[in-house]
């Protein structure tokens, strides 16, 4: 089975920069997932959790190699349902090695997930969506100075990215890292519902629960962390947005 | 007799004693899910309340609840006991009280001293007398043609953990024998094969079987005896449901009655009762309420089973553990599942009754088997972390399809094979050995030839290499020496007449071998090989530390760089080991297995080329290194699934832990993640997968408050644990292990 031709072509050769791998995600989506974390993320989100995959330098790869890694853990996927998840930092920051990646897994009949922020020129993001099975786009705030304050970066792109991807009626669940008192005022929580709503297709919506693990990797790397006294949210503040959401007929992906 | 059977098909297994043609002629696979299960009933409420405060007690007494130190362990010794007469509907004591430990002092008196000694009771001075002066002990039997060799390695550590100074165990008596025949047609059977001419044609082999026949049928006569002092006549087949449950207990009961084997496990008995429920079922005899008031009350006898242990004894082998090993599913030959709803129902007891170490619930895994039983089973796992799992189409072709699991990992045909347990060699001191010209590392005695000496200077991959080699041929011949002398010792002063009376009189055996710190060692030689390593000498030129310079692959990450080191080893010690001819012509095996000896191991070792320190404990069983294995937990498994089954026949152990969040976002996810972790370890010929599924915190609590978490229960290396009945070592040994999270 390892014999499908696969890494054996010029895409083969596509060189990219990673920070790490996964070799049994499952958080992200169905069965257990191959997970390549990539390096390198132009955003700066006040609550990122991997804020060392923020600075482009990391392991080189290259496809086929990594093609090679992946059809190892083929009967794992087979049996879960599972497949490749590309995730980060920003993985479109190198939308070349993803999509090669990404065509070559489509070639072996592997299920690809892209986790991004959508945060790029749209040539660069389309190319790649060419050959994903399933958008994991994640939205930090609606309310373009909010997100500004969060991220550090306008979200103006990253919106039309999300409507234009929403256009193809693909497999799309957009995430939202709920973050209380940064994030999940009424108004918030209404924007985002409202937004994924208003989505062309049938886009689902996941209510990450902000989680505190990031600060340890702030601190290592010596960084101030803004969101230092923020609580994670309770079960009440998830089950709150949830009602938003339904509110305003949005599945989640939970349900 | 045909009363007992009425119901029943086929006529080949009424004619000569073969189990397994009844349960392929009878049973019914069962393909739907859990939902007809019940819950425990009030009686069984009742009893195991009862229990559990006997429980809390011993506990409260330090481990043991009391020691009958008067009485020699024997089938017919003790006085029928009871939890309490009134609720129990399966009966049988192994002495007069619950918990109540007998003395076995024929596989060593000086271990019952010892074990007497540590937990105050007074040994019968007699006793004491007896088995000094008039009755020579299995112990005393090794010990009398030990080499100084064997003494040396022994000591040192090279090779321990060896049963020459307590049962054996890994014998799994065909305790089904006993219901569907009764005793008599047993005996009639074994007298016929004395009459037999492979039997009557006497050489030193057949003398010595004839004995041994004589006292399998003496055993049965006992068996029968002790049945009877509760009130039961099973010298006829079961008639019921109920009556084969009791049966096949008195045919348990009676061998860890006569018997402290290390492993004593149940074999593979819920199909096969689950044709006599079915039977019952039926015919309106019995509810389904009380088909699992049946499996919960044989479940709780098999949870109050002991032995008598010394505190040496419990570092091997923590959390005092009987290995009351039951397997559960497989296929059939026939391509039919050997699923049937009392395998559900064994389970399901993990419900009714709260998560306990035993019985070592050890489901046959095959790709086939029925969907909703393998979310059952992962459910219960996630649920409880008391589950194994085994590779039934790995298994299956080389044991057929009515083989047991005794102890952790080891297959062998029920009633066919039986085994040699040999413990295992630690390979990284062996290592060490080589390193050093022969001698011990910490003592700096002389245990092995010199075949390499380090000097203080880089080493090199290839004289290194060879040097272990010619190290590992020469150990593999004095460990299967001492393994020959230790089981021509225990089958002439301890044999287990009981459990081999339910065995074929022709049996085949397996000498089993084993490996401890496979991973140590693979990730050593990828140091020396891909990092700059140099020993530090002390004064006697003993290497007792290693500078490391450099990174080097590491077994756990799915790099071949390392992990065909692994298997290469593996092989190395297999092939040096069978060519060496075993005790009785038995079939060498070999077990990449620790229990949790992987932390004495730790201690008797010194520092190791891979940067472990010394007395740091090794990873269990074929686990990676702790915290090395860095690319998640499906990457580790398929370098673990690259150790080649057929070198290591008698079993490759590996230990998972994963926290709930991170098999998967709901239970339904987590549960289908487990599955296809499990489907897809075995489509990659993994052997066995201990799955444990619990958050760090918990077990931090459950150390600082061990009263919240009486039932709390983990997976070690192939067995379960009670975890607050670990020592604290044992305690942060299991925390230090990878924890899979996200």
């Amino acid at each position: 089975m390892e014999r499908c031709g696969c890494g054996e072509r010029d895409v083969g050769s596509v060189r990219g920069y990673i920070h790490s791998v996964e070799t049994m995600g499952t958080v992200d989506n169905g069965g257990i997932r191959f997970v390549l974390f990539m390096q390198g993320c132009a955003m700066r989100c006040a609550f990122c959790q991997n804020p060392d995959t923020w600075l482009r330098r990391g392991r080189e790869v290259i496809v086929a190699r990594v093609m090679r890694e992946i059809l190892d853990y083929r009967p794992f996927f087979e049996a879960s349902g599972g497949g490749v998840t590309v995730s980060g930092g920003e993985p479109l920051l190198q939308h070349r090695f993803v999509r090669a990646l990404f065509e070559e897994c489509g070639r072996c009949g592997i299920h690809r997930a892209l986790d991004t922020a959508g945060y790029c020129k749209y040539g660069d993001f389309a190319s790649v969506l060419d050959s994903t099975d399933l958008l994991l786009f994640s939205v930090k705030a609606v309310d373009e100075e909010k997100h500004v304050r969060l991220t550090g970066v306008k979200n103006d792109v990253i919106l039309a990215n999300l409507r234009l991807a929403a256009s193809r009626h693909m497999d799309i669940v957009v995430r939202y890292v709920l973050i209380p008192t940064i994030n999940d005022s009424r108004q918030d929580l209404h924007d985002i519902a409202g937004l994924v709503a208003s989505l062309p297709g049938r886009a689902r919506a996941d209510i990450l629960p902000y989680n505190r693990m990031g600060i340890v990797k702030w601190k290592q790397l010596g960084l101030d962390c803004a969101l230092e006294g923020v609580p994670e949210p309770t079960a009440d503040d998830l089950a709150r947005a949830r009602r938003v959401f339904h509110e305003h007929s949005v599945n989640l992906r939970t349900d | 007799m045909d009363d007992c059977y009425s119901g029943f098909s086929g006529t080949a297994w009424r004619e000569r004693i073969d189990v397994r043609d009844f349960i392929m002629g009878n049973y019914e696979p069962y393909e739907g899910d859990g939902s007809f299960l019940r819950s425990p009933t009030r009686r069984t409420k009742a009893l195991w309340e009862k229990c559990l405060a006997l429980l809390a007690e011993e506990r409260r007494r330090g481990g043991v609840y009391a020691v009958d130190a008067r009485t020699v362990a024997g089938i017919t010794n003790h006085p029928p006991g009871y939890i309490d007469q009134d609720l129990e509907i399966i009966v049988g004591l192994q002495t007069g009280e619950p918990l109540k430990r007998a003395i076995n002092p024929w596989g060593g008196i000086r271990m019952v001293e010892m074990a007497c000694n540590e937990y105050g009771a007074d040994l019968e001075p007699t006793v004491c007398e007896i088995f000094h002066r008039y009755r020579r002990t299995h112990n005393d039997g090794v010990f009398s043609v030990y080499t100084d060799e064997m003494r040396a390695l022994r000591r040192c550590g090279v090779i321990t953990g060896l049963p020459d100074a307590y049962g054996r165990g890994r014998i799994i008596g065909d305790y089904r024998r006993v219901p569907l025949y009764g005793v008599d047609r047993l005996i009639e059977e074994k007298r016929s094969d004395l009459r037999s001419p492979g039997l009557t044609t006497i050489t030193v082999d057949t003398i010595r079987l004839r004995e041994e026949v004589h006292d399998q049928i003496q055993a049965l006569e006992e068996l029968e005896e002790m049945a009877r002092s509760y009130g039961y006549d099973i010298s006829r087949p079961a008639r019921s449901a109920r009556e084969a449950f009791q049966w096949l207990y008195f045919g348990y009961l009676g061998a860890i009655k006569q018997q402290n084997g290390a492993a004593m496990s149940l074999g593979r008995t819920s199909t096969f009762l689950d044709i006599y429920l079915g039977r019952d079922l039926r015919g309106g005899a019995i509810t389904e309420e009380e088909a699992q008031e049946l499996v919960d009350d044989f479940v709780i006898k098999l949870r109050m089973a002991r032995q008598l242990r010394t505190r040496s004894y419990d570092e091997l082998f923590a959390g005092d553990p009987l290995w009351v090993t039951e397997s559960i599913g497989g296929m059939a030959g026939d391509g039919r599942p050997l699923v049937t709803k009392t395998s559900f129902r064994m389970l399901q007891a993990l419900y009714n009754l709260g998560p306990a170490p035993e019985p070592n619930l050890t489901v046959l895994w095959s790709k086939d088997l029925p969907r909703p039983f393998k979310e059952f089973a992962c459910r219960v796992s996630y649920d409880t972390s008391s589950i194994q799992y085994e590779n039934d189409d790995l298994m299956r072709p080389i044991f057929g399809d009515d083989y047991a699991i005794a102890c952790c990992v080891s297959a062998m045909k029920v009633g066919k094979e039986m085994q040699f347990f040999g413990a295992r060699s630690n390979l990284p001191k062996a290592l060490l050995l080589t390193l050093n010209g022969g001698l011990d590392e910490i003592s700096g005695a002389k245990v092995a030839p010199e075949v390499f000496r380090v000097k203080e200077e880089p080493l090199e991959f290839s004289p290194v290499w060879d040097a272990f080699t010619k190290m590992l041929g020469w150990l593999a011949g004095k460990y299967v020496d001492t393994m020959n002398v230790i089981h021509y010792m225990h089958d002439k002063y301890a044999y287990e007449s009981l459990e081999m009376s339910l065995h074929d009189t022709h049996v085949g055996r397996f000498m089993a071998f084993g490996i401890a710190g496979l991973s140590v060692l693979a990730d050593s030689f990828s140091a020396i090989k891909y990092a700059r390593v140099s020993p530090r000498l002390d004064s006697r030129g003993i290497a007792t530390g290693f500078d490391v310079e450099g990174d080097f692959p590491k077994f756990g990450n799915n790099d071949d760089r390392v992990d065909s080191i692994a298997r290469d080893c593996v092989v190395l010690f297999d092939t040096k080991l069978k060519e060496h001819p075993a005790y009785r012509d038995a079939r060498h095996t070999l077990s990449i297995l620790t229990i949790t000896s992987n932390v004495v191991y730790g201690k008797m070792t010194g520092s190791t080329p891979d940067g472990r320190m010394g007395g740091e404990p090794f990873a269990p069983g074929a686990n990676p290194m702790h915290g090395r294995d860095t690319h998640g937990a499906v990457a580790s498994l398929a370098s673990v699934a690259k150790i080649p089954y057929g070198h290591a026949l008698d079993g490759i152990s590996y230990t998972f832990s994963i926290t709930p969040a991170a098999l998967g976002k709901t239970p339904p996810e987590a549960v289908s993640n487990l599955a296809g972790l499990i489907d897809g370890y075995f489509a990659r010929d993994g052997h066995h997968m201990n799955v444990n599924v619990f958050r760090r915190e918990t077990l931090i609590d459950a150390m600082e408050h061990p009263e919240k978490y009486p039932q709390l229960t983990i997976r070690v290396s192939g067995y379960a644990v009670n975890f607050v009945r670990l020592t604290r070592e044992q305690q942060e040994e299991v925390l230090a292990r990878t924890i899979f999270e996200r």
